[in-house]
């Protein structure tokens, strides 16, 4: 597929050589390790940022060596991640080994028991399963909801017609919004007394109508908002998709009388069925993350605690940021696991199809 | 070009850029002072910044700078919590929340300042002036203890915020008498004199239907006699439970008896129950939004602003707005009372209450040049001139020659209420386990406020929850 | 239909390839819908014009004009501009004068850390999306898996890591930090987003091309990217989003002046002392959206034409 071709054997991972990038790893990792519990964090910090330098060094002179594009092309992608978000990432996993408490410069190893807490104790493992319950629920619902309404929404716009393009403005608008605005102004939406929709409901009812006092309500409340905002999201990945098929395969249906329901599945489907993946993907992940809406519109009230929303409690208002990085962790986890089994029925479908 | 010099250039761009772009803020020549501050965004802390470049001038000939970054209130706690514990030590001066002083104390964040009162007696003068009440809640730690840390930068206590066009319209005075056997109260003496039992009474004649009379009209929307803080979010209830287990003979966990003090039989005896009973029974005649469990107190203001309550509890810190015809339709229809209270057995008036505003205090990094500006700098703002004027312009104060003088009660209609009611402030927990007790206890009492569960229970899982994590902590034996 | 369809062209509109045709009827039935799920932000907008008295009002004030009578008066309210205003001069103490609010800056900072950090997130991203789709490494899928976990945890979990790491190197509060981090932020999306585009060319021209001679840097301008401008546009619009309405970094990261809208925002939401000031807040978010609006309009022709090289494979 590509004409790269390796001009020499990779060094064996033993040898000192500087594009021996496996072995930069097993130093890097080793000496980082021993460093990040030796030093104290400020000169640590440093070490391990050398390290990480050394690593990227090594892929970089390893990639030149073998005429590697694909590691050149990626390697600032991958530098950038690092310092950016792998980094601080692998901090905190190194800090859900520790008691460490943000606002107590005091520090000690103490293996898995914060994940032993977060999944054990009474309290502790309780709100933590709730919460995640309650993420699991927000997950579906909001998911299933922006997939079903972009994908709608998408089918409206796959044809030309006049003034699409004005149209089409209108409905991508929500997700512009940004989420402080559009949380506060929903609150407002569904207060009892100021709001439209308990004006609209009291005049059609003749009595008081109050959404968000009840679970089912309050619940009802987020998705809806939650959906209406992102489900542009899907929309335009949806329709990127749609209007990439080529109108000569819908004429060939159109010939052979295939049912419009057949022609979905045997035209149109593969080829927005990657996208489509993309947008449960990334909505799946958002949605796991989904606390600012609720901390404006329930403050986790009616039994809406969300993972994320708990795991803000933890690590910020009360400065547990280990008890908080393993509970992120674990949370990662199933995402990752999550994402995983969504990836592979993809790539699954994508085989047999 | 290797990594490494990339690294290197980029480290070395980086720094330039910074150095650039976060500017000379913290390079203080020896003439060159800059005092960075922390501040919550709103009139008083405005009002503070524009004394201090319009009139302050330092003794000492230096040129101090005040340079306060004016944090949007809902994320001040997330931005100063995050620049404190990351080590940052942006800040030499930091508004506080009064029970935040344990956790950063502990921390070694806050600076204690007994050595600078020790060291310049007008100072400590000055400092004692304070209403022993808001002293101790803002400046003490271990609460009521001799160390001290903060200064008053908005003292605040809770008040009854009354609708005067409706409590003193003749046909509802008339009714109201006919109904209770009781005067409804109508000028601020008699709102002071009003117990809860008379809150409730309130909240039940009013409620009325939109298209009710109300005060000789129709009433355009659905009105309701009450609201106070009923909300989950930071403290929008305990800060009113608290007050009503105190004054009904409860009492909270009490720090100043560590560690002999519990939690289990304590908070959770039958009196706080009562208390937390009245407290609820209260709700169902305030706006609909209480059901919700997110009245706090922006929402309860803003009902009472929209003209839909007769009487409203709530901080002085927000009754500006009520004033302003920009926001309030009330602006002109205002009296203000003390907060309700419980009738004691003696026949005299029990008025406790949690103490609310904000100290603001030192950080330990800050130099000694900058220390002794800052010193310069406390002095003048609870001098008595610069109290003054900040009370007129829409503050309060602590210190005592100020809020005693005849003066101070034109500044504002709420001022009537202000010095009788620092005598029952008293405050919770400025322990470094605050958040973790204010989380739970609020989550709590948001299920017994939505109708989740009853008084004792939420009572006893408060207690419960208090005893095991004090104990843990070691605050309790 | 074809008196609609040259009405169409001379409005400016252009075919896409696989996209078939539909008249009027279509454009009435998806206007209802679009407008329905236009309302709530339409009610922002006439929030930011109504008169601040006005914004709780109960019967809520809907309109700043009756339609001819359409809407009962009741619902109708006088529109004012003062809002957009404030959202940059007002006093900020009790009957003090009107003070800067310092937006203009905010919104400079907003302009300046997205167009910035999107625009270089697209580079990196897409060079990197190439390298992934055409050359891929041992253990690709890994790679591009571990950069889709840096999406998945809360921003909060590592934000404490990320301040301490600023102070260290002294980034705290200045534009290249926040940019940078905003950088890392976007590349996830854009990496998958640009490998998925990249995936679907047909390989036969590139290969052509190589066989021709052409360089591998002449395949990827002069082949490849023309190919994927449709992806190109719409990874920006949504890394724009995305970074525009970002909160929780900017506000932990950015100081005073490199403060961004939707922290500054904030202001409105407990305003002076009180609760939402619902006027300034809708005219700050009014005025915030005009420019990612624009924008998104102005790129949406890329973002609907699509692939039309009909080298689509399959």
């Amino acid at each position: 597929m590509s004409s790269t071709t390796a001009t020499a054997a990779p060094p064996a991972l033993m040898t000192l050589a500087p594009d021996n990038w496996k072995l930069a790893i097993l130093v890097g990792l080793a000496v980082s390790v021993i460093a990040a519990i030796t030093f104290p964090a400020s000169v640590s910090f440093w070490i391990v940022g050398a390290m990480a330098a050394l690593v990227a060094a090594a892929f970089v002179v390893n990639a030149f060596r073998r005429k590697y594009y694909g590691g050149l092309l990626v390697a600032p992608a991958i530098a950038v991640l690092f310092v950016m978000n792998i980094f601080p990432l692998l901090w905190s996993l190194g800090l859900s080994f520790f008691a460490y408490q943000s606002n107590n410069q005091s520090i000690r190893f103490v293996g898995l028991n914060n994940y032993i807490k977060a999944l054990t104790n009474d309290l502790a493992a309780e709100a933590n399963w709730n919460a995640l319950v309650n993420t699991a629920m927000f997950v579906v619902f909001t998911v299933a909801a922006q997939m079903v309404v972009g994908f709608l929404l998408a089918l409206l716009f796959a044809k030309q017609f006049p003034l699409r393009k004005y149209l089409l403005i209108l409905v991508l608008t929500p997700m512009m919004l940004s989420v402080v605005a559009s949380g506060v102004f929903f609150t407002y939406y569904y207060d009892p007394t100021f709001g439209i929709l308990s004006y609209i409901m009291g005049n059609i009812t003749g009595e008081q109508f109050i959404l968000m006092d009840n679970k089912l309500g309050a619940v009802a409340g987020i998705v809806f908002a939650d959906a209406w905002m992102w489900s542009p999201f899907v929309m335009l990945l949806v329709l990127a998709g749609l209007v990439s098929v080529p109108k000569y395969l819908y004429e060939a249906a159109a010939i052979d009388r295939v049912s419009g329901w057949r022609q979905f599945w045997t035209i149109t489907f593969p080829y927005i069925r990657g996208l489509l993946m993309l947008a449960l993907l990334f909505r799946t992940i958002e949605a796991f993350k989904l606390a600012d809406l609720v901390i404006l519109l329930t403050k986790g009230g009616n039994d809406t605690m969300t993972i994320s929303y708990h795991l803000i409690r933890i690590a910020n208002e009360q400065n547990k940021t280990s008890e908080g990085a393993a509970i992120s962790y674990l949370m990662l986890f199933m995402v990752i696991v999550l994402t995983n089994l969504y990836l592979y029925l993809a790539n699954r479908r994508s085989h047999g199809a | 070009m290797t990594v490494m010099t990339k690294m290197k250039g980029f480290a070395t761009a980086a720094g330039f850029a910074a150095t650039l772009m976060v500017g000379g803020a913290s390079i203080a020549s020896a003439e060159d002072v800059v005092l960075t501050m922390a501040v919550p965004d709103w009139p008083p802390t405005r009002i503070m910044k524009k004394f201090f470049d319009e009139q302050y001038k330092p003794a000492s000939g230096n040129k101090v700078t005040l340079d306060v970054d004016f944090i949007p209130w809902p994320d001040f706690y997330t931005r100063v919590n995050a620049s404190l514990t990351s080590g940052e030590k942006k800040y030499n001066f930091i508004v506080s929340d009064s029970q935040w002083l344990g956790a950063f104390v502990e921390g070694g964040y806050f600076r204690k300042i007994n050595d600078l009162l020790e060291a310049d007696p007008a100072f400590m003068e000055t400092f004692k002036s304070i209403h022993p009440n808001p002293l101790n809640a803002y400046s003490t730690y271990p609460h009521k203890s001799e160390n001290y840390y903060g200064f008053p930068q908005f003292p605040d206590v809770l008040v009854n915020f009354a609708r005067k066009d409706i409590i003193c319209h003749d046909e509802e005075q008339k009714n109201f008498q006919a109904k209770y056997n009781k005067k409804l109260p109508c000028t601020g003496e008699e709102l002071d004199a009003m117990t809860w039992d008379d809150f409730k009474n309130v909240g039940e004649f009013f409620q009325r239907k939109k298209g009710d009379m109300l005060a000789g009209a129709p009433a355009e929307d659905d009105f309701y006699g009450i609201a106070y803080q009923a909300g989950k979010g930071y403290d929008f209830s305990s800060m009113q439970i608290n007050g009503f287990i105190w004054q009904m003979g409860g009492n909270t966990w009490d720090e100043t008896q560590i560690p002999n003090g519990q939690a289990e039989g304590v908070v959770n005896s039958p009196e706080a129950v009562a208390a937390l009973e009245k407290y609820l029974s209260l709700i169902q005649y305030m706006p609909p939004v209480a059901k919700t469990g997110t009245m706090d107190i922006f929402k309860s203001d803003e009902l009472f602003r929209e003209g839909k309550v007769a009487m409203n509890i709530n901080w002085i810190g927000l009754g500006e707005a009520s004033l302003d015809p920009n926001s309030s339709k009330v602006s002109d229809k205002l009296v203000f009372g003390q907060m309700p209270g419980t009738m004691g057995a003696d026949g005299k008036m029990i008025r406790w209450s949690n103490i609310g505003g904000q100290p603001f205090v030192l950080t330990t990094w800050t130099t000694d040049a900058q220390i002794k500006e800052a010193v310069e700098f406390v002095k003048w703002w609870l001098s008595s001139e610069i109290q003054h004027q900040f009370a007129a312009g829409g503050g309060q104060s602590a210190v005592k020659s100020v809020y005693e003088d005849p003066k101070y009660v034109t500044y504002r209609p709420w001022n009537r209420a202000w010095a009788p009611q620092l005598d029952w402030q008293k405050d919770v927990w400025h322990v470094p386990q605050f958040f973790e007790l204010l989380t739970q206890q609020q989550d709590q009492f948001d299920l017994a406020i939505t109708g989740k569960q009853d008084a004792k229970t939420t009572l006893d899982n408060v207690a419960k929850f208090q005893q095991n994590l004090l104990t843990e902590a070691g605050l309790i034996q | 239909m074809s008196s609609s369809a040259s009405f169409m062209e001379r409005l400016g509109f252009r075919k896409a390839s696989g996209v078939g045709e539909a008249g009027w009827g279509r454009t009435l039935f998806v206007a209802v819908i679009a407008f329905i799920y236009f309302i709530p932000v339409l009610f922002i907008i006439f929030t930011a014009i109504k008169p601040q008295n006005l914004a709780l009002s109960v019967p809520p004030t809907l309109s700043p004009t009756s339609f001819f009578g359409l809407i009962p008066d009741q619902y109708v309210f006088s529109p004012t501009l003062e809002n957009f205003g404030s959202v940059f001069s007002r006093s900020m103490t009790t009957g003090g004068a009107p003070e800067d609010t310092g937006f203009d800056r905010y919104f400079f900072n907003s302009i300046f850390i997205s167009s910035v950090s999107v625009g270089l997130a697209l580079i990196i991203g897409t060079l990197a999306a190439f390298g992934f789709s055409r050359y891929p490494l041992k253990g690709n899928d890994t790679y591009l898996f571990i950069i889709l976990t840096t999406r998945m945890l809360p921003a909060i979990v590592v934000i404490i890591p990320i301040i301490l790491m600023f102070r260290t190197v002294g980034l705290s509060g200045s534009y290249i930090g926040i940019i940078l981090l905003y950088t890392a932020f976007n590349l996830a999306f854009t990496i998958w987003m640009m490998k998925s585009f990249f995936d679907e060319l047909s390989l036969d021209v590139e290969d052509a091309a190589r066989i021709d001679g052409s360089s591998e840097v002449k395949v990827f301008f002069k082949i490849c990217l023309p190919q994927v401008v449709a992806g190109l546009a719409a990874t920006f619009v949504f890394g724009l989003i995305l970074t525009w309405n970002e909160f929780l970094f900017a506000l932990l990261l950015s100081g005073a002046d490199t403060r961004t809208v939707p922290v500054a925002m904030n202001q409105a939401v407990s305003s002076g002392g009180r609760g939402t000031d619902w006027t300034l807040l809708a005219a700050i978010e009014t005025l915030f959206l005009i420019p990612v609006f624009l924008v998104t309009f102005f790129l949406q022709n890329h973002l609907l034409r699509g692939v039309t090289f009909g080298t689509v494979k399959r």
